[in-house]
């Protein structure tokens, strides 16, 4: 199965490569942009770091793209067994920025487990699905054995804490579980458990956290905290106007009024930049970007190429969405990376592999037979 | 194209279409409220935003923590806090700099205040990014500038806190000083409690305790008047002020230790033999903590730099000698436990020791006659542990040294501890690539050749000697405290080991160490108080090698820079130790003329101070230790 096909170069998915691509490409002038006047203390400009994050995530894209699906879905528990171990050597060993500790070194990278579980956990219930198909919904008595898999990776990084990643991964398992599809009465039970569970789950969270989902209710609260990154961000945000202020000249970014605007923030700066206009087309790109996604579900040739496809592009939806909506103000500030132009390595990498696996899944419906 | 409805698995694709109807409406929705939000903020509330961010008269501005006090055995405050005004410049996209500059120039200049030169400064300016044009500006300035406050927009007067080092050159090597924290260790800040500008301990105790003594910043938010000037405060967090350190030096003493070292190069050491506190650690030259206080001026700085006499370098810790005589202690105490030679063995010196064709030389030219190991201490025959060193080789004596605690860093709370050197023959042949020859060891019997020891070493070995035989770490950091002064950790007492020597060889050793300085003849006997209650050893380092003819000895009138080193260790009372002191000057001469006399001096004010009605240190440390004892 390793070996290369002609098909696989015939059918080859240009329009999702160049998609991801360009919206790469976009992110990376922007942190260019976002480091431009930094008097920053940190040797490797972000902006080359984040190239490099880009090659390393295309080498990954292309050994997901060769390897027939089947064949590494085959492995999946092993993949998740892997990331899972992971975070538990993030856990003893890791180490901790800005009080939370996600962080793994390897060389003179540090890589951040969370962004891999991401992908594992699509792998690894996509694999529990296609092997457990009934015909019919799944009730909740079916579910045991996924709930499993997705609450062991959750309470880790909980534990960290990080809040924002723990949420994607219950969103995603949510999503999925509806995609195969979910009895209405057992659905009925869940939101409802859940509703009674919401308090205590309260009480578990840090009090960094509460604080965050109190001060999105009201930015005033904390106004020098992430009431500040709030309302600094929709300053930045408004002040763009249709046009934008144009490249390199966003006065909030080169002010550096956004502590974290190479991260979680970086829509600001785009949007601060390119204006509404810029915004649209982007938003645009990312909705062809997820469109094309769901295209790539529809056609699958098996169940399991269809759920890893779903997972895959859901998970840039939901993170697209939560970011951008933090951004803007309308979600609370929970520290999800916005898919492709957030700086950093780990989820660049993990992003562009999953991409290479919905290729994978896309060109291998013109050559699976029954 | 491949139209084929083949199935795989029994799937056929499009299974899922059904679902698409609702996960497409949620797509959509989503992003339709997203764009629609941007609409909002960048269309509709587009240019109220855009001047908010214009003139965005909100500005983070970081407040500085207060670091914490460093206080002396007695509470003696050794370094305190001082505001230092700081002229800093606001720059805008509107503003022009050079003509704010040259404004100040004007003001200043008729009062003859000057104001360095910015030349540097202009290129690198951002907007609302700080510019300091100055540091520590006199009282007269800080009047000039905001009574002219209208005239400067955007100049401001920053009040921020610098350090206050009270006790100046006498402990500049101990305490240390601060200094801005620079890229590494901001990139080694896991806990990012650290921003750039903020101030971080570079030296000495300053930077060994820094994280109890640095706090956190605090942050305000304010609002800024179109000159830059704050107007109101929009929310602040107040800074935390680090904790306190109470340190085991005695400051007054660390003071007679400074001066009776006169600025000569040199270290002085002394410390409780009973628990390994020290109580004074000074080196010479030493040079002014105080110039770092607001950013060291490059002058400043070269100067310290490129001094020849290196005052930056703290001798007592990395400073190595050739112990010389203080090492026969060693010698003795090896030949004694191996049971080599008893207390009367005697060995004839007539003033050389033939080995092959060489002659190794004893200091006492006529020779000492018959002597036994205790006059072989007391008047230091070289001859005499010639014999018990070749009878013991040199690795026999590496073992006892190292059991003394030499050879290794000693754990002290500072860093750049240097470790000396022990030599043995598996070192020399793994270093030097070479045997060791027979010779050597005759030399390192009268801690010679390659021996070297630190200051704090030789006190350490002393004070081991003195407790009865043991090693305890040697301490500077008494007790950690909150800001407010309670109690957040006492340091106990450390034992890094026990001597190999039973406790009658320790006695016969001290014996003949108080003979050194209480017997007529004895070569430290300068030191003498009526009490006679000192025992000690004096050294005399060759810093090159003692010429083998006659002539060239007597004629040996050489420069400085070869002259030998002077050393004294001791420890007193005789019969219940309290406190143990280690001299070093270098290049001064013989021992017992050039070191015993600044032993002497700080010996003396030792008892005179604890004569004084003020709590004695023992007394002093168990008061607080049942306070610190909820």
């Amino acid at each position: 199965m390793i070996k290369p096909d002609r098909r696989l170069i015939i059918n080859f998915d240009w329009t999702l490569l160049v998609l991801v691509l360009l919206i790469s490409g976009i992110g990376l002038l922007n942190i260019y942009s976002a480091g431009y006047s930094m008097t920053d203390f940190q040797r490797v400009p972000p902006y080359i770091r984040q190239m490099q994050w880009i090659l390393i995530g295309v080498a990954g894209m292309t050994a997901a793209f060769f390897i027939d699906y089947r064949f590494l879905l085959r492995h999946a528990y092993l993949f998740y067994a892997i990331s899972v171990i992971l975070l538990v050597v993030v856990f003893a060993a890791g180490y901790a920025t800005r009080g939370s500790q996600r962080w793994i070194a390897i060389g003179g990278f540090t890589f951040q487990p969370s962004e891999l579980v991401k992908l594992t956990l699509i792998m690894a219930l996509a694999r529990y699905f296609d092997r457990h198909q009934l015909g019919a919904d799944h009730r909740l008595r079916n579910l045991p054995v996924p709930l499993i898999i997705v609450m062991i990776p959750f309470l880790f990084i909980l534990k960290q804490p990080d809040l924002g990643t723990g949420l994607i991964l219950l969103i995603l398992f949510i999503s999925l579980v509806l995609f195969v599809g979910l009895d209405w009465r057992s659905l009925l039970i869940a939101v409802l458990g859940s509703l009674i569970m919401s308090p205590i789950f309260w009480y578990l969270l840090k009090p960094y956290q509460k604080e965050r989902v109190l001060t999105f209710f009201n930015p005033e609260r904390d106004p020098l905290g992430s009431g500040y990154h709030i309302i600094q961000s929709m300053i930045a945000v408004g002040s763009g106007g249709i046009f934008g202020k144009g490249f390199l000249t966003g006065s909030q970014t080169q002010l550096k009024f956004l502590p974290e605007q190479q991260t979680d923030f970086v829509f600001s700066v785009f949007a601060e930049e390119w204006g509404f206009l810029g915004g649209v087309i982007l938003m645009g790109m990312f909705l062809w970007l997820i469109l094309w996604g769901l295209r790539i579900t529809l056609q699958a040739k098996d169940y399991l190429g269809a759920l890893v496809a779903f997972g895959i592009t859901i998970l840039v939806f939901w993170e697209l969405f939560i970011n951008v909506g933090m951004v803007l103000g309308i979600l609370p500030v929970v520290g999800i990376p916005m898919p492709f132009l957030s700086y950093g390595g780990s989820s660049m990498v993990v992003l562009m592999t999953a991409v290479g696996l919905l290729m994978n899944i896309s060109v291998r419906r013109f050559i699976l037979q029954s | 194209m491949q139209k084929s409805q083949s199935r795989l698995n029994g799937y056929e694709p499009g299974h899922f279409r059904k679902k698409f109807n609702v996960l497409l409406i949620l797509i959509f929705v989503a992003l339709t409220v997203i764009v629609m939000r941007m609409w909002y903020l960048q269309v509709f509330m587009g240019d109220e935003l855009l001047q908010r961010s214009e003139n965005n008269s909100v500005r983070l501005r970081k407040i500085k923590a207060m670091r914490g006090l460093i206080l002396d055995t007695r509470r003696q405050v050794l370094v305190a806090n001082q505001p230092s005004f700081d002229l800093v410049y606001i720059p805008n996209r509107t503003r022009d700099m050079t003509r704010t500059i040259e404004r100040i120039k004007t003001l200043f200049e008729p009062r003859s205040l000057t104001l360095p030169s910015l030349g540097a400064l202009t290129g690198r300016v951002k907007p609302l990014v700080p510019v300091v044009l100055e540091r520590n500006i006199s009282m007269e300035k800080v009047a000039v500038v905001e009574t002219h406050a209208l005239e400067l927009p955007g100049v401001v007067v920053e009040v921020t806190p610098v350090r206050q080092y009270l006790y100046g050159e006498t402990a500049a090597q101990v305490i240390g000083f601060t200094g801005e924290v620079s890229r590494e260790e901001l990139d080694q800040d896991l806990e990012e409690r650290l921003t750039p500008g903020d101030a971080i301990g570079k030296f000495g105790i300053e930077k060994f305790l820094d994280s109890h003594l640095r706090g956190n910043n605090g942050a305000e938010q304010i609002e800024v008047n179109a000159a830059g000037k704050a107007v109101r405060s929009l929310g602040k967090i107040p800074s935390v002020t680090g904790g306190n350190v109470v340190l085991t030096i005695d400051a007054a003493l660390q003071e007679v230790a400074w001066k009776a070292l006169d600025n000569r190069p040199g270290a002085l050491v002394a410390m409780d033999p009973r628990n390994g506190a020290v109580l004074a650690l000074v080196s010479s030259p030493s040079f002014n903590p105080n110039l770092f206080n607001s950013g060291i001026s490059h002058g400043d700085w070269e100067r310290l730099a490129n001094d020849r006499r290196h005052p930056m370098e703290n001798r007592s810790i990395s400073g190595q000698y050739p112990p010389a005589s203080t090492y026969k202690p060693v010698v003795a105490a090896a030949a004694l436990e191996e049971g080599l030679i008893s207390p009367e063995t005697s060995f004839y010196c007539n003033g050389a020791f033939q080995m092959g064709d060489r002659a190794f030389r004893c200091w006492q030219e006529k020779g000492h006659g018959h002597v036994n190991l205790h006059r072989a201490i007391v008047e230091s025959c070289d001859v005499y542990f010639y014999q018990v060193g070749k009878m013991l080789g040199v690795d026999k004596i590496g073992a006892y040294a190292r059991a003394f605690g030499l050879g290794s860093p000693l754990g002290i709370d500072l860093t750049r501890e240097k470790s000396g050197l022990v030599p043995t023959k598996q070192w020399k042949l793994s270093r030097l690539k070479a045997p060791w020859h027979v010779g050597e060891t005759i030399s390192l019997s009268i801690g010679q050749g390659y021996n070297l020891i630190t200051p704090l070493q030789l006190a350490n070995l002393y004070a081991t000697l003195a407790n009865g035989g043991t090693l305890y770490r040697p301490r500077l950091a008494k007790q950690l405290e909150s800001m407010d002064g309670l109690v957040v950790k006492v340091f106990e007492s450390e034992k890094l080991g026990t001597l190999p020597v039973s406790p009658r060889n320790i006695r016969i050793i001290n014996q003949a160490l108080w003979g050194v300085v209480n017997d007529k003849g004895g070569t430290g006997y300068v030191l003498k108080r009526k009490e006679a209650d000192v025992a000690g050893k004096t050294g005399t380092a060759q810093v090159i090698g003692m010429p083998q003819d006659e002539k060239a000895r007597r004629t040996r009138r050489v420069s400085a820079d070869f002259r030998d080193h002077a050393l004294f260790a001791c420890f007193a009372p005789h019969s219940h130790p309290e406190i143990a002191v280690a001299v070093i000057l270098e290049h001064a001469g013989h021992g017992g003329a050039a070191a015993a006399p600044v032993a002497r001096k700080f010996i003396d004010a030792y008892f005179g101070r604890v004569k004084t009605p003020q709590p004695l240190p023992q007394e002093n440390e168990k008061t607080t230790r049942e306070n610190a004892t909820p």
